[in-house]
């Protein structure tokens, strides 16, 4: 019975985080930087502490933070990456010439 | 030509190498917790099965496990792009993704903040 549980949170989750932003983020800074440990241990604690968060805070931190000001939050740190990223590139583009 | 490009491999070598593991482990950590604070499908899964009668630890030690094992796939993905395709490419096309889903929450943040 706990077993089947464990199963069905594991599958449920796995599928709703597989392609989602949160991973496409991992993809991005994993193929953007050279140190994949770095970026797996880092983005696994991030996802774990979150989860406690979640469900400590009764299933949604949106009770404590305003959901508008988190979506502002990761929308301007996001916005952060995308520039780096940008800049880098031109940065390897004008090595080339 | 061959002289030029791997100078430029190079420089781009070196200034991945100046970014310590620290940092990138720091700059991970913020940006997947933060977009995953803002992200509610998770939640709600672990809402969903915490009403299902299930003890929350469990639920936990599940949604735990799914999360690492996503991430470490993640991590696998961006690995093999990083060695497969042309590298400058892939970062214009990364900073593009990450612009666009920058201003699309930063769009939705807004319109809810005006809501309110």
């Amino acid at each position: 019975m706990l077993l089947t549980l464990l199963f069905t949170t594991f599958v449920t989750v796995f599928l709703a985080e597989m392609g989602d932003k949160t991973q496409l983020t991992t993809i991005t800074l994993s193929s953007t930087t050279n140190k994949p440990l770095a970026v797996f241990i880092g983005s696994s604690i991030a996802l774990i502490l979150a989860t406690l968060l979640g469900a400590l805070a009764g299933g949604s931190i949106a009770n404590l933070i305003p959901e508008f000001m988190l979506k502002l939050l990761s929308g301007i740190v996001f916005l952060i990456i995308g520039i780096n990223l940008m800049a880098k590139s031109r940065d390897e583009n004008s090595s080339h010439n | 030509m061959g002289q030029i490009n791997s100078k430029s491999k190079k420089n781009t070598s070196d200034s991945n190498d100046s970014t310590t593991f620290l940092g990138i482990l720091i700059t991970s950590f913020s940006t997947i917790f933060l977009a995953e604070l803002g992200d509610k499908t998770q939640l709600a899964t672990l809402m969903l099965s915490a009403q299902s009668g299930g003890r929350p630890l469990i639920i936990f030690t599940g949604a735990s496990l799914a999360l690492i094992t996503t991430s470490l796939l993640g991590v696998l993905i961006g690995q093999w792009i990083a060695d497969n395709l042309p590298r400058q490419k892939f970062t214009v096309i990364t900073g593009i993704i990450m612009l666009s889903l920058g201003s699309y929450l930063v769009t939705q943040g807004f319109i809810e903040f005006i809501k309110n």
